[in-house]
């Protein structure tokens, strides 16, 4: 079953007087439980794809359907809904709320969307990526490899049917970048996790179940 | 719609505590807010009813009988002495004689008022005889003695103990020896009085049986305007002033200082509330990051905005109380250690009434929550993927 399907996206960004396509008619799928890297040349147009699938930025034109529901059409709140409820993402720089603890931080969209157990499964969540120890510590505290660890925690919270990543590990050194890999893997391969990764690292993109390849707007591979 | 507001104060919290520095500026300016509009009004307060009580303490009664219209004297006093005596409640009162004169010392002459009194019934009804600058009061037996108010002393150079000549406009001339020197804080007074025994005066008037007015003094000065009528129908006169007819001139001065002291407070607290929304801004525009975070995770408009009104509300509530507690403070401070006013004689102090603490919370509280109001909306509004990537 298609949990994603993209019809001739476009979005057309303006600089000053220049218009800049970032995304050129693209028609994209992804099956549910898949693993897909989306790879390309900066500028190319990944990120903005991933934005517009992840319902941050609204396309120019085209439609996009997320378990069947077309999203473009959604207001502001139900597009927040449906991102707590069914998207998770990961970024790149971690991205972390500074002032809340790792536990507090995986907790936070389980209090949003009213979870009545918010601390037990935040808890699990920690556990999961390997970071029970550290709950009660402050991102400040934390790696770079265990503030991602955290990130990912944070992404699963409301059991999303889909997780966005963009340059998971841009900015992790080889051991940690391969610990992150394996706990993505793991969750796609244990519990069927639906995962959509930006990166120019061909070396991870090669451990995704497919590549989508992007050069300039559009999809030319994949 | 509980879980959200739950979860909007409990990010508030951990966000306002984190940020020491910022907590405590804006804490700092609703304080100090708080604490200025209950002691400035407080304060205010306490001198307008210091000044009030002072001015019918020293100078009026209650209810002040004055004589027919076109006529000088009250007529038969010793009936309305009698009748005065029968109404329990009147306290005390007193009659006064006024005259005019001329006051002579050495080379020195000066056109004085003379005011006469019985110093025992007086006192019972007025703090006059107490505001001398030096020396002692006149008693009732006193037959050579007066008081002469302290300008009047600077312009004929009289001290106290020296003899001054009084000549009175019934052609009687004496010596008197100055007694005191009283200064009471009001100008006329203050210029040109004498003061001397009420027998004394009726002697060299050769009066008898009669007042120029009769001050008297009730159980409680704010039944005046109940007894007016009363006494006017008992006593059989018909000019009778209350206190607050009185001083109605003071009165209407005292609330033009109300309405100052109210404007202080409010540029006061229009101060603290831009300090407060300027704050709370700058801390919307170094969270720009986490709110985009928050809005990509889920987070609607309405939250967002609820997380900084929310902020507003935690700063108000921890402001506002101990502003509260610091104004409180500073007003009994004041009612522990008033200030003496050398002018007028008396000390004065803020005045604490629970009015003052409603009305400066509930000010203050909704005046930091309106300063909140437009950073909440900017917050609200910020774009997720500019706040993010920082575009």
């Amino acid at each position: 079953m298609k949990i994603i399907k993209t019809k001739d996206l476009k979005k057309i960004y303006w600089l000053g007087k220049i218009e800049v396509t970032a995304l050129n008619g693209v028609d994209a799928s992804v099956e549910e439980g898949e693993f897909v890297a989306i790879m390309g040349p900066s500028g190319s147009g990944k990120s903005t794809f991933l934005n517009m699938i992840g319902m941050l930025d609204t396309p120019t034109s085209g439609e996009i359907h997320i378990n069947s529901n077309e999203v473009t059409k959604m207001n502001s709140n139900a597009r927040a809904e449906y991102r707590l409820k069914h998207i998770g993402f990961v970024f790149q720089f971690f991205n972390l709320f500074m002032e809340l603890t790792a536990l507090e931080n995986v907790m936070f969209p389980m209090m949003l969307s009213g979870h009545p157990f918010y601390k037990e499964r935040a808890e699990e969540l920690l556990e999961i990526v390997g970071l029970k120890a550290r709950i009660n510590h402050l991102p400040s505290e934390l790696s770079g490899g265990e503030q991602q660890r955290v990130t990912i925690a944070r992404a699963l919270a409301n059991k999303p049917k889909l997780l966005l990543t963009d340059e998971p590990t841009a900015n992790l050194d080889t051991k940690t970048t391969k610990e992150i890999m394996e706990v993505f893997i793991r969750l796609n391969r244990e519990q069927h996790q639906t995962i959509i990764m930006v990166t120019h690292n061909p070396e991870l993109g090669a451990k995704a179940d497919r590549i989508i390849h992007f050069k300039d707007g559009k999809i030319v591979e994949g | 719609m509980a879980h959200d507001v739950r979860a909007a104060l409990f990010y508030s919290k951990k966000d306002i505590f984190k940020n020491r520095k910022i907590f405590i500026f804006i804490t700092l300016a609703i304080i100090f807010a708080t604490a200025n509009i209950i002691f400035v009004n407080g304060f205010m307060d306490g001198m307008i009813f210091n000044d009030v009580d002072n001015t019918v303490e020293s100078s009026i009664g209650h209810l002040n009988i004055y004589p027919k219209e076109d006529e000088r004297f009250i007529d038969g006093l010793g009936i309305k002495e009698e009748r005065l005596e029968a109404i329990k409640e009147v306290e005390a009162y007193s009659p006064r004689v006024s005259a005019s004169g001329v006051l002579s010392y050495k080379e020195l002459s000066s056109s004085i008022v003379i005011l006469a009194l019985d110093p025992d019934r007086e006192g019972r009804v007025t703090r006059l005889l107490e505001k001398l600058d030096s020396g002692v009061a006149i008693n009732s037996n006193d037959k050579d003695a007066i008081l002469i108010s302290y300008r009047l002393a600077e312009d004929l150079k009289l001290n106290t103990g020296d003899e001054a000549t009084l000549a009175f406009e019934s052609g009687e001339v004496r010596v008197y020896k100055v007694k005191g020197i009283i200064r009471t804080g009001n100008l006329d007074f203050d210029s040109s009085t004498v003061i001397m025994p009420l027998n004394e005066a009726n002697r060299q008037l050769g009066i008898d049986n009669k007042a120029s007015v009769i001050l008297i003094k009730l159980l409680d000065k704010e039944m005046a305007d109940l007894y007016k009528p009363l006494l006017m129908q008992n006593l059989g006169v018909n000019n009778i002033k209350t206190w607050k007819e009185e001083i109605e001139f003071l009165l209407r001065f005292s609330d033009a200082w109300r309405s100052f002291s109210r404007i202080i407070s409010a540029v006061g607290l229009i101060a603290a509330a831009i300090s407060v929304g300027i704050l709370i801004y700058i801390n919307v525009i170094h969270k720009k990051k986490q709110i985009g975070i928050m809005k990509a995770l889920g987070a609607k408009d309405s939250f967002i905005f609820k997380i900084f009104i929310m902020e507003a509300v935690i700063f108000g509530l921890i402001g506002v109380s101990i502003g509260d507690i610091l104004g409180y403070l500073a007003i009994k401070y004041t009612e522990a250690y008033p200030f003496y006013d050398d002018v007028m004689k008396a000390w004065i102090s803020a005045r604490f009434d629970s009015s003052l603490l409603y009305n400066a919370t509930l000010v203050s509280f909704t005046v930091t929550i309106l300063a909140g109001v437009y950073p909440a909306i900017k917050a609200s509004r910020v774009d997720i993927i500019k706040a993010i990537w920082g575009e």
